[in-house]
């Protein structure tokens, strides 16, 4: 390097560190466009539709400052937008996040406990309304890294589902969907045998991984170690590497929907999806009602059955009071009773509130298909994912080891052992 | 017109204060001061901000100084140097393959008259259409259990299961092409491959619409003459054409080589995560993506970055040095 | 002629190829969704749903959405036209203290991934308080180094007796790279302006993230509205997507006009 060049690199880096200060710089956050409350979120076309009306009805005679519905992409895009504008240093009053997001954003100091606001004797909720909302809804925005307060407050939630195809099962002579991981197994391999048929179409995912092993009686965390070498984990290894061996799964490229077309085209019988694809699957079986059924997740023990709950939040910046407030009365009244049927029936999602039972509107919908209401009835033993530092990386590792299994380039135990070990890693470092 | 009046004074004025000892400085500042705001503004300033940052244990804007710790743990890190494989693997699959035929067919649309306009633009259409819906036609056509290639594949009677995972296999070619015979970790994997197959279709528009621009600006008489003496196509080509188009030619070496190391839509669109089935298709930018964004570790990603810079810088100042020598500049 | 003949047919076998996914996106975007969903490779749409056009229309404003989108590629063409031009002469044919570092640190603004780069310069964006501006939308991407260097080259390329004759004539750097140099790499010009549109046309994240109302919003967004959580609405996604592609069909077909007149043939004969 010449002399010339040098001083112009010295210079530039030394504009650079004086230009940005990546820790420093910590004053209060400011509201992105002040006068408006904002929620960035991803409702796109009908149910932005209703989303949008039900902000009108909320703005409609009140005073202040009203708030605003700006869609922002996917729940990626929203994470990127968020940490840009947490950087900038001027936030929206509300966004969509899951737990993993809103922890990143409790971390940077961006994000208000809403404790304050439920206790609040006037705008708060009383102990008889908090009474109403399932306990997993609300326990699943508590954060244990941030001292167990609320950092979200339930916006969209969903079960996991098995979904069966009738036809595929009759064709084999199986009258009932399993009820439990035995009768899973059995199933399938008479629908391989009857019909030649794979039986399950293998979304890889997390999510219905950590299921699988909660309807084991199991648990994936304990503290900051995992536990994927616990036996009800093994299990669920072993079961999808017998499921891949004797071909009665197969796995689906990820991100399609191919196991949704191939359920509803007759040519699987099991499907595990969230609950809230139920009205895409309609879409895909032209509206048939007649060929498909929705069930818990098969058990290791019926009487005590558990399935994963999941969906995003709405997590409330720290702008000003007065928009934060007005933010709040926002989020209270979206999950208002009226309002939460009213969102379930027109999206798909599950009302959180158990006065929705009673509901005519939901009995209405309940008694329109007798499978319309077995997500709701898992709200009760639901359980939600972790959400501690590090999860996120965790997930992916959960994948790799699915698809390691399913493509048999690893056996169960190996798949599940090295799981463990790069897990624990990851968790002790996060 | 009203160009000349405001060029002519212009000229003279830089003619007067240039010249004498500053050279064209005065000139060369004046021609470069809107390209140079702009990209010093938004691209060098955070260019070095995130070789800053990489300095610092950052999430969400916050962490304390760490050092080369970011650097050292990278280096250290398996799926560091996994990702970078794959990102040279790619490279080194792509970009000759697409030069090549790239090369081919624009020579050919060079040289014909008849339904030039439509054949240039049908060409050009991979490349504009958006990456997300040639990614789905090509999911579709590799599907495991109805896509076409498998059926085309069986119909002619080659039933072999090893090849039918296509996007979802993370074997290695050569374990699967051997049978076995060499471990499947060596060698790009039959998913990464299709992705390469994936890029060198996708890209071979760009490639294509800029060697035709090169084409078009190299002097024809030095070709027509040639062929009079007797040169056969070949001759031309290697003795006339790639000489005079080599200008083009190392521009898009360079720009092909910056743009494998960095491609990040094909892998994420055609694998549905970027990753692909366990890790086979993570490469440098896409495992950039993951620390820095979804595993919200921002020094650590910065620092991958970094390095991923330093590795294209290298290669370029190789190619410079090497291959740019060879360019023939009249 | 039958070497004539087999290019023809090699080059239409190629183009099959390369069409076929185009075509694919056309038949899908009026297919019903449970046909667009299920991976077939049937062409044809059992029956031609018409009104999916309707109902692509109605699920963004796209008429906002393309206004938008043209005048930001508008700026962002002529002003990488312009910039590149100037730049990659200044680097290609004019000798001043720090051409290599500077053209190095040019180099340098492609080798970052955009991830990275994303947070500052929307730190940046904000304290210049565009956010949510047509300025925001623009003024970022008003040069980049590919577009420098493609120039550079193309001024590399050129024979240097051409600008000694023009100096001769008293013509200086400015007119000769009006008059005669720029004139003589138009292939190149057009081939910068024609990736500078489609590089604004097809951007995605940057006005996603520097934009929050729908009146700045630009068509790659009205894109995302098809792919909701519980899986994507092919159907309507490629209906659009065959309509934004539209645009950038015609301009490249306007475009490569200019590629088939080689002037700088015309420029030695004048």
């Amino acid at each position: 390097m010449n002399r010339h060049s040098s001083v112009a690199v010295t210079v530039c880096l030394l504009v650079t560190i004086v230009a940005c200060n990546p820790g420093g710089g910590e004053s209060g956050f400011r509201p992105m466009e002040p006068g408006k409350v904002l929620f960035w979120d991803r409702q796109t076309t009908e149910t932005a539709d209703l989303l949008r009306k039900m902000i009108d009805e909320f703005n409609t005679g009140r005073e202040g400052p009203a708030v605003e519905a700006q869609y922002a992409g996917d729940y990626s895009d929203i994470f990127r937008k968020v940490r840009a504008s947490i950087q900038a240093r001027a936030v929206p009053d509300m966004a969509v996040a899951y737990q993993s997001m809103t922890s990143e954003y409790v971390r940077a100091g961006a994000c208000l406990p809403l404790d304050p606001f439920m206790a609040d004797p006037a705008a708060g909720l009383s102990s008889e309304e908090l009474g109403d909302f399932f306990p997993v809804v609300l326990e699943t925005n508590r954060l244990p890294q941030f001292g167990g307060k609320m950092y979200s407050f339930p916006f969209c939630k969903s079960v996991l589902m098995m979904y069966f195809n009738k036809r595929v099962l009759a064709e084999a002579g199986i009258q009932q969907a399993p009820a439990t991981w035995d009768e899973f197994l059995e199933q399938c391999r008479q629908i391989k045998a009857k019909t030649g048929k794979s039986a399950y179409a293998v979304s890889v995912d997390a999510s219905t991984i950590d299921g699988m092993v909660y309807s084991r009686g199991g648990d994936v965390i304990d503290g900051n170690t995992t536990l994927f070498d616990s036996p009800p984990a093994m299990d669920v290894f072993r079961l999808l590497e017998t499921l891949a061996k004797e071909e009665l799964a197969y796995q689906i490229p990820p991100g399609s929907a191919d196991d949704k077309v191939a359920f509803s085209q007759d040519r699987v019988a099991f499907v595990f999806r969230s609950s809230s694809h139920r009205t895409n699957m309609t879409l895909l079986m032209e509206g048939n009602l007649d060929r498909w059924g929705i069930a818990r997740l098969p058990q290791a023990d019926p009487a005590k059955p558990t399935t994963v709950l999941y969906g995003p939040n709405i997590c409330i910046f720290d702008t000003t009071p007065e928009q934060s407030r007005v933010a709040w009365d926002f989020v209270r009244f979206f999950t208002s009773r009226e309002n939460t049927v009213r969102w379930a029936l027109a999206t798909g999602y599950v009302p959180i509130r158990k006065s929705a039972a009673d509901h005519p509107e939901m009995k209405k919908f309940w008694d329109a298909w007798e499978y319309n209401r077995t997500a709701f009835d898992c709200l009760p033993f639901a359980r939600s994912e972790p959400t501690c530092a590090g999860w996120q990386e965790v997930r992916g590792l959960i994948e790799d080891a699915e698809t390691a299994v399913l493509s048999q380039l690893r056996s169960a135990d190996e798949a599940a052992r090295e799981l463990k070990k790069a897990a624990d890693a990851v968790l002790a470092a996060g | 017109m009203i160009f000349e009046r405001i060029l002519g004074p212009l000229d003279s004025l830089f003619d007067r204060i240039g010249r004498r000892k500053t050279g064209d400085a005065p000139l060369a500042a004046f021609l470069l001061v809107p390209a140079v705001l702009v990209l010093g503004v938004f691209g060098i300033y955070p260019l070095f901000f995130s070789i800053y940052i990489s300095l610092f244990d950052l999430r969400m804007g916050r962490g304390a100084f760490c050092g080369l710790e970011n650097y050292t743990e990278a280096l250290t890190t398996p799926n560091f140097w996994h990702s970078l494989v794959v990102t040279l693997y790619f490279a080194l699959g792509t970009i000759p393959v697409a030069m090549a035929l790239s090369f081919l067919v624009a020579s050919a649309l060079f040289r014909i008259v008849r339904g030039r306009s439509i054949l240039r633009t049908v060409y050009f259409l991979p490349y504009v259409t958006s990456v997300v819906a040639a990614a789905t036609i090509w999911r579709v056509l590799l599907n495991p259990h109805y896509g076409l290639v498998n059926a085309a594949l069986g119909a002619v009677g080659f039933e072999e299961t090893r090849w039918s995972q296509w996007l979802l296999e993370p074997k290695g070619v050569l374990y699967l092409a051997t049978g076995g015979l060499i471990p499947e970790s060596v060698g790009p994997s039959l998913a990464l491959c299709c992705v390469i197959l994936f890029e060198i279709w996708h890209s071979s528009g760009f490639m294509i619409v800029i060697l035709l621009a090169g084409m078009t600006a190299i002097p024809r008489e030095l070709e027509e003459s040639a062929r009079i003496d007797g040169a056969n196509w070949f001759q031309v080509t290697r003795r006339v054409t790639v000489p005079l188009l080599s200008p083009t030619i190392f521009f898009l070496l360079i720009i092909s080589a910056i743009k494998a190391f960095q491609a990040f839509n094909s892998f994420y669109a055609l694998t549905g995560d970027g990753r692909g089935p366990v890790n086979a298709t993570q490469n440098m930018t896409v495992y950039i993506y993951a620390s820095f964004f979804l595993n919200g570790r921002e020094g650590y990603g910065a620092a991958v970055a970094t390095l991923l810079s330093v590795a294209i810088v290298a290669l370029t100042l190789a190619q410079w040095r090497f291959v740019g020598r060879k360019v023939y500049y009249e | 002629m039958t070497r004539k003949a087999l290019v023809y047919v090699v080059l239409s076998a190629g183009a099959v190829v390369t069409t076929f996914p185009f075509l694919w996106m056309l038949t899908t975007a009026f297919k019903t969704y449970a046909e667009a969903a299920s991976p077939t490779v049937d062409l044809w749409p059992e029956v031609w749903q018409w009104q999916n056009l309707g109902e692509t229309f109605r699920a963004a404003p796209f008429a906002t959405y393309f206004a938008n989108t043209f005048l930001v590629a508008a700026i962002v063409t002529s002003a990488v036209v312009v910039t590149a031009v100037t730049a990659g002469y200044a680097f290609a044919r004019l000798e001043f203290p720090l051409r290599r570092v500077l053209f190095g640190l040019v180099l340098a603004t492609m080798m970052v991934p955009f991830e990275v780069i994303l947070i500052p310069n929307f730190v940046l964006i904000h304290r210049l308080d565009w956010y949510n501006t047509y300025a925001a939308l623009t003024i970022p991407w008003c040069a980049n180094a590919f577009s420098i260097f493609l120039m550079r080259q193309a001024f590399m390329g050129l024979p240097g007796d051409f600008f000694d004759a023009a100096r001769v004539d008293g013509c200086g750097h400015l007119r000769f790279l009006a008059y005669v140099a720029a004139p003589l790499v138009k292939p190149m010009v057009v081939t910068v302006a024609l990736f500078a549109f489609l590089g604004s046309y097809n951007s995605l994240i940057w006005p996603l993230i520097v934009t929050g109302t729908e009146s700045r919003r630009v068509v790659q967004v009205g894109l995302t509205m098809f792919s909701g959580e519980a899986g994507v609405q092919f159907n309507l996604l490629m209906c659009a997507s065959a309509l934004v592609i539209l645009p950038t069909v015609a301009v490249y077909f306007a475009a490569q006009r200019h590629f088939l007149e080689s002037s700088l043939g015309a420029g030695i004969k004048g």
